[in-house]
């Protein structure tokens, strides 16, 4: 399984890799909305973890791009705002998806498993 | 009698004691008539000098300049208008107020103006320092609102940029417990779990934080379905039954009559109810006794948390609901661990639901506190 995480924030994209790496995933990393899609498009991931507050291009303008591209893309947003109403604004823009950190990691591999197999 | 009546035959007594200045002038607008006010204002004249004379030669002529009160006079006698009034500033910094009325006599044409003035000069002053005042006030409460604004957006950035090291933190510690990073022996293994309940109170700190930021900008948004209390108080009985085991202390709950559903949302009722009973498992000594009650009222559920811990002093019944309150104020002595969040939160919550939350205790006796939630 091939994903593609996306965060500012070094040590998170470090944390997602051990975590995945170590559930078996292969990982791309991608710094920022900008950069996300560009590997999006290189790497085609099953799945794209995206953080939302990020400088050049924030993860819910990147989401929805993705999303154009791709209309089948499976986003899932991790963001560290829970902000009432900005679930459903990720939703709407395409997101699978929505986990506030911090999440619980057990819960956040069933969630990529679910969503591959759909 | 008419009240006038009983004063008829001192009218010069009345007029002359008046302490405004009164000047009456015909169409030609020479004086008729100066009270004794306006004698006291000019010194220099005696009444032979100023009846008869007109007007403009009796008062300064930068005042007639000024006014054009030759000009509102005539427009009077024209139009029987009284002529309601006027601001004038004297060089020095005095003001003074004038008013001119007609005096009619019979129903013949106006014969006679009274002019009114009165020194405001003070009045003015002080009118100027309440509107300094008043400004200044304005300013203060602007900086006040804006520092206020800032405090609150910075325990806001602050509790966010807080959440992604802690995610870090607590994703390594899952690992760790999964065997993700290898096996750990029985040593590890009970340090990381010492790591991982402090995470999880530093995240439910964060939350508290934020809670109180979003309280604070009236943000806090109540997403409403029905509810059953009932079910939401054993869910968090459940949780906590770990906390209050380790203090063998009894805990019950009694539900009396059938409950009504409520429009509620479920998430922050629970805080309420792990806010409340986690301060009443805090302060109850240990094998001491823990009681909810959840009523049907007629117009709501009432929810009582018994305890028979330390209590709340009758000074503390209100201020333990404000923020950032935690005992008796001393940091020195204040429970460790605690923000004095809690209750101004589940205040809020509650509030934010349209019902109440208040205290009964006594020292020593121990506590009751109960919240009001509306069923409509």
């Amino acid at each position: 399984m091939k994903l593609l995480v996306v965060d500012d924030a070094p040590e998170m994209l470090k944390a997602f890799r051990d975590i995945l790496e170590a559930h078996g995933c292969e990982v791309y990393e991608a710094e920022n909305g900008e950069e996300a899609l560009i590997k999006y498009a290189d790497m085609k991931p099953d799945i794209v973890l995206m953080d939302i507050l990020m400088p050049r291009l924030d993860g819910i303008s990147a989401t929805k791009r993705i999303i154009q591209g791709d209309p089948f893309a499976k986003i899932i947003v991790i963001s560290a705002v829970g902000k009432s109403g900005l679930e459903k604004e990720c939703l709407v823009a395409g997101a699978k998806e929505f986990v506030v950190k911090p999440f619980k990691v057990r819960e956040l591999l069933n969630s990529i498993d679910s969503l591959v197999k759909q | 009698m008419k009240g006038i009546e009983s004063v008829r035959g001192y009218q010069e007594e009345i007029i002359e004691a008046i302490p405004s200045t009164i000047i009456v002038v015909n169409r030609n607008q020479e004086v008729l008539y100066a009270n004794r006010n306006y004698y006291a204002k000019s010194v220099a004249k005696k009444e032979r000098d100023v009846l008869g004379e007109r007007l403009s030669r009796v008062i300064p002529p930068f005042l007639i300049e000024k006014t054009r009160i030759d000009d509102k006079i005539r427009e009077v006698f024209l139009t029987g208008v009284p002529f309601d009034g006027d601001q004038l500033r004297y060089p020095g910094g005095m003001f003074y107020f004038y008013k001119i009325y007609p005096l009619k006599e019979g129903e013949a044409s106006i014969s006679k103006v009274v002019i009114f003035m009165e020194n405001i000069t003070e009045l003015t002053r002080l009118e100027e320092e309440l509107r300094d005042s008043y400004v200044k006030l304005e300013n203060a409460y602007d900086e006040l609102k804006e520092n206020d604004e800032m405090k609150s957006e910075f325990i806001s950035t602050a509790s966010h940029e807080l959440r992604t090291p802690i995610t870090v933190i607590n994703s390594y510690i899952e690992m760790f417990e999964e065997g993700m990073l290898g096996e750990l022996g029985v040593v590890q293994r009970e340090k990381i779990q010492i790591i991982s309940s402090q995470i999880e109170h530093m995240i439910r700190l964060v939350e508290d934080m934020l809670d109180t930021s979003r309280l604070e900008s009236r943000k806090l948004k109540i997403h409403k379905s029905s509810i059953k209390v009932d079910e939401i108080a054993r869910k968090v009985l459940d949780e906590l039954s770990r906390l209050s085991g380790l203090k063998e202390q009894a805990v019950s709950l009694t539900i009396e009559g059938p409950l009504s559903e409520i429009e509620g949302d479920g998430r922050r009722i629970t805080q309420v109810f792990n806010n409340l009973l986690t301060n009443a498992i805090k302060y109850t000594h240990n094998k001491g006794k823990i009681n909810v009650i959840i009523r049907d009222e007629p117009y709501d559920i009432q929810v009582s948390i018994v305890d028979n811990g330390i209590g709340v002093a009758k000074k503390d019944h209100s201020k333990i609901f404000e923020k950032f309150f935690t005992g008796n104020g001393s940091s020195l002595t204040r429970e460790s661990g605690r923000m004095g969040l809690g209750l101004a939160i589940a205040k809020g919550i509650v509030e934010a639901h349209k019902g109440r939350i208040w205290v009964e205790s006594e020292i020593g006796k121990g506590s009751t506190f109960i919240f009001t939630l509306p069923k409509a």
